[in-house]
């Protein structure tokens, strides 16, 4: 299973593509692709770069990264695990 | 402090609506990402893991109050309420939106900043040593000279598109407080020939995956020829140096294999010409450039102060700060006061906005207006009266600013790493907490003494594990962070490259094995001897066996 992610073109955050080609900042909320969806994903995602900075697949068990790259993916997720950017009162666009 | 002339003023904001077009374009869609992104590198803006990150040039790390609080302010509105400085004294913003950056761009032109060659393949932001204009071990003040240097670098025709990034960095003495042999140069004021000044220069040093110490090229450089010497050099490396591998194009990579003494014969040959076109330096430039950075209108005192010994003995948690934070300065009476980004568990060389304002209104009320970002990732308010440092030092204390241990073993410094940063393979910051946390009682810390310890998330070495004293590299081992250790590193004017001690540790192992590392060094230092050099005396083997001490290290 895949899930497709990119950064948002307006403000960098991270996104995932959704159900329906909509997309959402909420790992749970991505869609779980097989490969042949995770490539249509894919090549839609790319159609849009007014949305999805360089788009791309995610290996995922149960929607949940694995493989090498699992914890990269899994604080791009989750945002930083420590310090300042931690949910802070004056945040202006966190999510 | 350097004041934009009307040619500075209307650089940066034609360079500010540029930007402004080009974002505009992006976000309608009318630019690709790949044609985005050069424009993006030159504005300083990166995309990251989480969001685009924007990283602002401090010209040789010299800031004023005004200029301080409008970062305040970038973090305040545009961000999360804390900014990231940098080994290189840039500060870095982590969440701005692209649509607000020329908004930000604007606010920093208002306070004569920008981002430009903050990134791309073009000369960055010329560094210093922090205490320039108020160590007592300095032959000149080296500001002057990277002022010359930003004016002659910035938006440089021939130099915009090189083979990668090129760093400089100026001392002003022998005492290498801005680690210039890293860097693809670094100048060193040796001497005065009449009103001349004279530079020893080094070449090709860096980090990376492929780090090298830099190598002396010229000895007697003189400052009137400066520019032109510093462009045979670049227009040598520019013809010469690789394009085709992205991890062989530094110059570091040119002059290892042309051997110094080649290189050194092709910048001579560019030089022969150069020398002698309108590169030359005028006196009166100079002298001109120099009036900017006249020292600031000092008290003259007698080099006690009956408010600052009674703190000491009355207090002794200023003491403590005094002993690890003050540095001594060439005006009697005066000092500088290291401000540490590295309170106990916080996240090196981060700052809040509020903090930054407290640093602001300090700087201006007891630092002639200046305050200085420095390669350790800390802040420096350069000119204190003695007699002030109690007054700063409880300011400081209110906001979380006074911990007491600069360049002592919690002084760490770290990149973002895989936190923040898209090339990481590890966390840095979380590594460096622990560390902080486990060496945070302080008398420990002090019967250690000066040691510096650097992390870096991967092999680009952005927190300069290699030149650490000790130096800890994040690595990715079958998608689980490991964490490689070297010992020996040092950044100043007896650069060296840590050797590494062992196989990678797991995260958790590393602060252990590094308070094993020292505890070993308490054991067998000499009277007098630092950590480094006890390490330079018995070499980098009782330290590894110390950090691998009943430990089954990694695979």
């Amino acid at each position: 299973m895949k899930l497709l992610t990119a950064n948002r073109l307006d403000d960098g955050r991270v996104i995932y593509w959704a159900e329906g080609g909509e997309t959402t900042g909420v790992l749970r909320e991505a869609a779980r692709l097989d490969a042949v969806m995770a490539e249509t994903a894919l090549a839609r995602a790319r159609s849009r770069p007014d949305v999805f900075v360089n788009p791309y697949l995610v290996e995922a068990i149960d929607g949940v990264p694995s493989g090498r790259d699992r914890i990269k993916e899994t604080i791009r997720a989750t945002g930083p695990t420590v310090g300042n950017s931690l949910p802070h009162p004056a945040s202006a666009g966190a999510r | 402090m350097y004041r934009y002339d009307e040619f500075d003023a209307a650089l940066v904001r034609e360079r500010v609506e540029e930007f402004r077009d080009q974002v505009a374009r992006r976000a309608s869609g009318a630019l690709t990402e790949d044609q985005f992104k050069p424009l993006r590198l030159m504005n300083g803006v990166y995309l990251q893991l989480h969001a685009y990150m924007l990283r602002v040039a401090v010209p040789y790390g010299t800031m004023d109050s005004r200029q301080m609080r409008r970062l305040a302010h970038i973090a305040r509105t545009y961000d999360k309420g804390y900014g990231h400085f940098t080994t290189r004294t840039n500060i870095q913003y982590n969440w701005p939106a692209l649509t607000d950056l020329p908004a930000i761009l604007e606010d920093l032109a208002s306070v004569e900043m920008h981002a430009i060659q903050t990134s791309g393949n073009c000369i960055r932001n010329v560094t210093t040593d922090v205490f320039a204009g108020a160590a007592d071990d300095e032959i000149e003040d080296p500001r002057p000279w990277c002022e010359i240097l930003r004016q002659w670098s910035t938006i440089h025709p021939e130099f915009s598109f090189l083979p990668r990034k090129f760093k400089v960095a100026v001392i002003g003495g022998p005492n290498d407080r801005a680690a210039i042999r890293t860097h693809d140069v670094g100048l060193e004021i040796v001497g005065r020939d009449g009103n001349d000044t004279l530079f020893r220069v080094f070449v090709g040093g860096g980090q990376g995956r492929l780090p090298h110490i830099g190598k002396e090229i010229a000895t007697d450089v003189r400052g009137t020829e400066l520019l032109a010497y510093l462009t045979a050099i670049l227009r040598a490396y520019n013809l010469l140096g690789r394009r085709d591998n992205i991890h062989k194009a530094r110059i570091k990579i040119l002059v290892e294999s042309l051997g110094i003494e080649a290189f050194r014969a092709e910048v001579d040959r560019q030089f022969e010409t150069l020398r002698d076109e309108d590169l030359r330096l005028p006196q009166a430039e100079v002298e001109r450039i120099r009036a900017y950075f006249a020292p600031p209108a000092f008290e003259t005192l007698d080099g006690s102060s009956g408010a600052f010994d009674r703190a000491v003995l009355a207090d002794p948690d200023f003491a403590r700060w005094n002993r690890n934070n003050v540095r001594r300065h060439r005006q009697p009476g005066y000092a500088s006061a290291v401000i540490s980004l590295k309170g106990l568990g916080e996240v090196p060389g981060d700052i809040t906005d509020t903090q930054m304002e407290v640093v602001a209104d300090l700087a201006e009320r007891y630092s002639f207006d200046e305050v200085r970002a420095a390669y350790e990732q800390n802040l420096v308010l350069p000119h204190v009266k003695l007699d002030d440092l109690p007054s700063v030092w409880r300011a400081l204390l209110a906001a979380g600013l006074a911990t007491p241990n600069a360049d002592l073993a919690t002084d760490v410094i770290a990149c973002p790493g895989l936190d923040y940063c898209s090339l990481a393979n590890a966390r840095s910051i979380p590594v460096a907490q622990a560390l902080s946390k486990r060496l945070a009682d302080l008398d420990y810390q002090e019967r250690v003494g000066p040691v510096r310890i650097n992390m870096s998330g991967c092999i680009n070495a952005c927190g300069h594990h290699h030149v650490g004293h000790i130096g800890v590299l994040g690595v990715d081992r079958k998608g689980e962070e490991y964490y490689q250790i070297t010992v020996g590193g040092s950044p100043d004017e007896q650069a060296a490259l840590g050797q590494i001690v062992g196989r990678s540790l797991p995260s958790e192992a590393v602060a252990p094995a590094i308070q094993r590392a020292l505890d070993r060094y308490l054991e067998i230092r000499e009277d007098g001897e630092r950590f480094i050099d006890t390490v330079r005396r018995v070499g980098h083997e009782p330290f590894g066996e110390a950090i691998y001490e009943g430990l089954d290290a990694a695979v």
